[in-house]
């Protein structure tokens, strides 16, 4: 039997606005309810911090960020401190720019109709990332 | 009171959690900061994207952190917000650790991370108090 790697989600959990949030909520629902056996979560901060495990598995395994706006954090460190991610998400591009309004900021929750759809994106994208690994 | 003081109270207040992702208590450092901010002192304190402190280019949010009196809450014992914040250039005023504040109520214990629960919305409420008591605001 064939080694597979899991995929690694790298969400930007970013603070400041609703679609940080929106993004750890989506990485958390594809981690713990649509794919728990086929990814592992990445914990940016202590990536940030310079943990050489979260960078090491990213310099050598297949990720996905997910980006709550166009600042693409977590891309843009995963990119320059391991590797280019497989798969960039920016939550700007399924709900806009709403990093400028505050009302949803901390009221996201897994049940919300973005949240599942970019999980399901994301799902998706960790099923053709693990097939084509699995292909070579 | 001299210069100096009133230049620091007059500086803007930013909390910074580390809200990691892996462990339950990165959850409540969240919750501590919407507490905090909508809560208990709101207008009061401010947050700002962790990543974007350390991904910061043009150097405006790093220089935020140079000029405002910043709280860190991290999770776990490995300190990422506060660490982050130095490496930015600033010197938190306070640093509250949030598996310290759970050792001193262990009832108040987080559930998941998907659900922190009634234990870890209480070990949140904690955290907040902890830095109202300690001059946060």
């Amino acid at each position: 039997m064939s080694f597979i790697p899991k995929v690694g989600l790298i969400a930007c959990s970013g603070e400041e606005c609703t679609g940080g949030n929106v993004s750890r909520m989506a990485a958390l629902k594809v981690l713990h309810k649509l794919k728990p056996h086929d990814t592992i979560t990445i914990c940016l901060p202590l990536f940030l911090a310079g943990d050489s495990g979260e960078r090491g598995f990213a310099e050598v395994f297949p990720t996905i960020t997910i980006d709550g706006c166009g600042k693409l954090c977590a891309a843009r460190s995963t990119a320059k401190y391991s590797s280019e991610p497989a798969v960039k998400i920016n939550v700007e591009d399924y709900m806009g720019p709403r990093c400028r309004g505050k009302e949803e900021q901390w009221r996201v929750n897994d049940g919300s109709a973005i949240v599942d759809k970019i999980a399901e994106d994301v799902a998706k994208h960790v099923e053709e990332l693990r097939d084509a690994l699995r292909d070579n | 009171m001299n210069k100096r003081l009133i230049a620091l109270t007059d500086r803007r207040k930013l909390i910074v959690p580390c809200s990691g992702i892996g462990k339950t208590v990165g959850e409540v450092t969240r919750e501590a900061t919407r507490i905090l901010i909508e809560e208990l002192r709101p207008g009061v304190f401010d947050t700002v994207c962790l990543a974007r402190i350390m991904m910061d280019e043009e150097e405006d949010t790093r220089e935020l952190i140079r000029t405002s009196n910043v709280i860190t809450i991290d999770g776990c014992p490995e300190r990422c917000a506060t660490t982050s914040v130095k490496f930015a250039g600033g010197t938190p005023v306070l640093e509250v650790l949030t598996v310290k504040v759970l050792a001193k109520n262990r009832t108040h214990r987080p559930k998941s991370i998907l659900d922190i629960g009634e234990g870890g919305r209480q070990l949140a409420r904690d955290v907040a108090e902890v830095v109202i008591e300690n001059g946060g605001a």
